[in-house]
This record gives structure tokens, sequence and C-alpha cells, in this order.
């Protein structure tokens, strides 16, 4: 009987030790859903053209020029607004020499033809959005002005446009 | 022999029955941070406190004390293995006695923190994020997964 009693014991302490040690913890997990829209491309598609330039006659290319205006090709996510903003060069450099560009303009389309196209001020940027396919054209003229005594030569600048969602 | 042996199984089997019917711990993952539609090169942040997007947890046990401790993604995973950075903040998780996401008390999930389930031994815990695409990210859909651990204090 004694040995019977000692055992319950045990048992006993088993049992409230278990109490202590069961039970205690327990976890759950849930799930984080994004759903990526298209990343935006950009592409250089024409370069700003002015042709032949003489000294002291300035040189406009208007943005409307579908042949000699500077042209960039967009596609991302379809009906999309974006921000455009640019890096414009003050200056056309050649050999050492530069040349002034005195303004810019801009056209924003959604489409190549520029039907319905919005004239903007590329030094504003501008916040158009991308067509039903995803798309947009942005077209940019400037004037140059050659001094009367501007060397000769072939004259170049980078316009940078970043286009962000 | 015999007749102890049956005395020493006996309340072991009486034992465990009587544990679990008492008051067992229990965590659902009730809804998943949903961040819809992302745009490459625009973080997306969702609020603990929206209640169609950010997660809940329901936790039920015995009344008092319970530490909840997360393990929380660094990224989300998309297509061909692509990631995308997760991020929490110092107040993304939420924790409701009423389990009313509209009563919070904020914390950090990357920090444990003890909470007092109610009378009733019940409990929400909410939390938000925010992804952080890149601006080349790539299209299509990321998932991660959001672990809540709770654990009974004495």
């Amino acid at each position: 009987m004694r040995s019977i009693t000692k055992l319950s014991l045990v048992v006993a302490a088993l049992v409230l030790t278990g109490t202590a040690l069961q039970a205690q913890a327990n976890n759950a997990s849930i799930t984080a859903t994004a759903s990526v829209q298209t990343p935006i491309n950009v592409l250089g598609a024409q370069q700003l053209s002015f042709g032949n330039v003489f000294p002291g006659v300035n040189k406009t290319v208007v943005a409307m020029d579908l042949t000699n205006a500077g042209r960039f090709d967009i596609n991302g996510q379809a009906s999309t607004p974006v921000t455009l903003s640019f890096t414009l060069p003050a200056t056309l450099g050649s050999a050492g020499n530069t040349m002034p560009i005195v303004s810019y303009a801009g056209v924003h389309a959604q489409n190549s033809t520029q039907t319905g196209g919005i004239g903007f001020s590329p030094s504003a940027g501008a916040s158009p959005s991308l067509n039903a396919s995803g798309q947009l054209w942005v077209w940019i003229g400037a004037q140059v002005q050659p001094a009367t005594n501007q060397a000769a030569g072939v004259y170049t600048g980078s316009i940078v446009m970043t286009v962000v969602y | 022999m015999k007749r102890t042996s049956w005395i020493v199984i006996g309340p072991m089997l009486l034992g465990v029955p009587l544990l679990a019917q008492g008051k067992p711990l229990t965590v659902t993952g009730m809804r998943g941070v949903t961040f819809g539609a992302v745009l490459p090169g625009v973080p997306r942040v969702v609020l603990r406190s929206d209640p169609a997007n950010s997660g809940q947890f329901d936790i039920k046990g015995p009344k008092g004390n319970v530490l909840l401790s997360f393990v929380l993604p660094l990224t989300m995973t998309g297509p061909a293995g692509a990631q995308m950075p997760l991020t929490f903040g110092a107040s993304d998780a939420g924790f409701s006695q009423t389990q009313a996401i509209g009563s919070q008390v904020g914390f950090d999930p990357k920090q444990p923190f003890t909470a007092t389930l109610s009378n009733s031994g019940r409990g929400s815990v909410f939390v938000g994020a925010t992804a952080d695409p890149a601006t080349n990210q790539r299209a299509g859909a990321y998932t991660a997964t959001i672990i809540l651990n709770v654990t009974v204090l004495p």
C-alpha cells in the first residue's frame, strides 16, 4: 500500500509537470502577396537634329517636327500615369567649342503621329499617362544660337529623360 | 503489481485529456497582407489598420499574458525566383484584446511583445508592411510567408 502511495505521488508529480510543459506555445502563418506591374522601358528612338547651322543664325527644331525633333519611346503598365523629367544641356560642344541652346519645347502623345499630342516645357517636366497598350511617345525640340564667329564643326550634347511611375 | 500499474496508468490517461480540455492555445492566420498592384520603383505601404489589406492572426487560449514573436521575411519571391524587398516598421504590428482593428496597441514586429489575452482568452494581432519594388522589378505575382509564434507566459 505504501508503494502504491509513492507511485501515486510520482504520477501526480508527472501530471503536474506535464501541465506546466504542455500546450504552451503555438503558431500560424499568413501570406503576403503583391502583383508587380510592368517596369518602364525608355528608348531614345530619334536624335534631335539641327542639321546645318550657320554662324549668327539661330536654328529651331520644333517639337512637332516628326523628322528632326528628338523622340523617346516609353513602354510600361497600361493606362498608368508617369512623371517625365529631363536633364537638358545648356550648350552643345565640339572640340572645346560650345554653342548655346536657348530654349526647349516638348510634346507627348499616346501615339507615334502626335495626334492629340500635348505640348509641355521639358524644364518643368510633365505627367502624362501611358496609353491602353502601355505606350507613350515624347518629342523634344530646341533652338540653338550660334555666335557670328562660331567655330565650324559637329556639335553634340546629351538630353536625358527620366520616367517614373 | 498489476493493480499498481493501473493506479499509475489511470491518472496519466486521465491527465492528458484534462490538460487538452483546459484552455488550449490556438493561433489562426485569418487574413494575409495584400499589396495588390505594385508599380516598379514605387513603394507600397499596407498599414496594420487597413481593414482590407493588413494581415490578421486570431489567438485563443487561457486568459493572461502571452509572448508574441514573428518570423518575418526579408523579401517576397516572384517569377523565376525574383526577389522584392519587404520591410516592417517599428509600429507595423498591433495587438487588440477586443479583436477590433480599430483598437490596437502598436508594437515592433521585429521584437518579442508581451500581450494580455482578454478574460475570455482572446486577442488578435494585425500586421502591416512595405513592399519596395526596384525600378526594374520583374513583373508578376510575389509572395512571402509571415509566421506568428505565441507562447503562454506563466
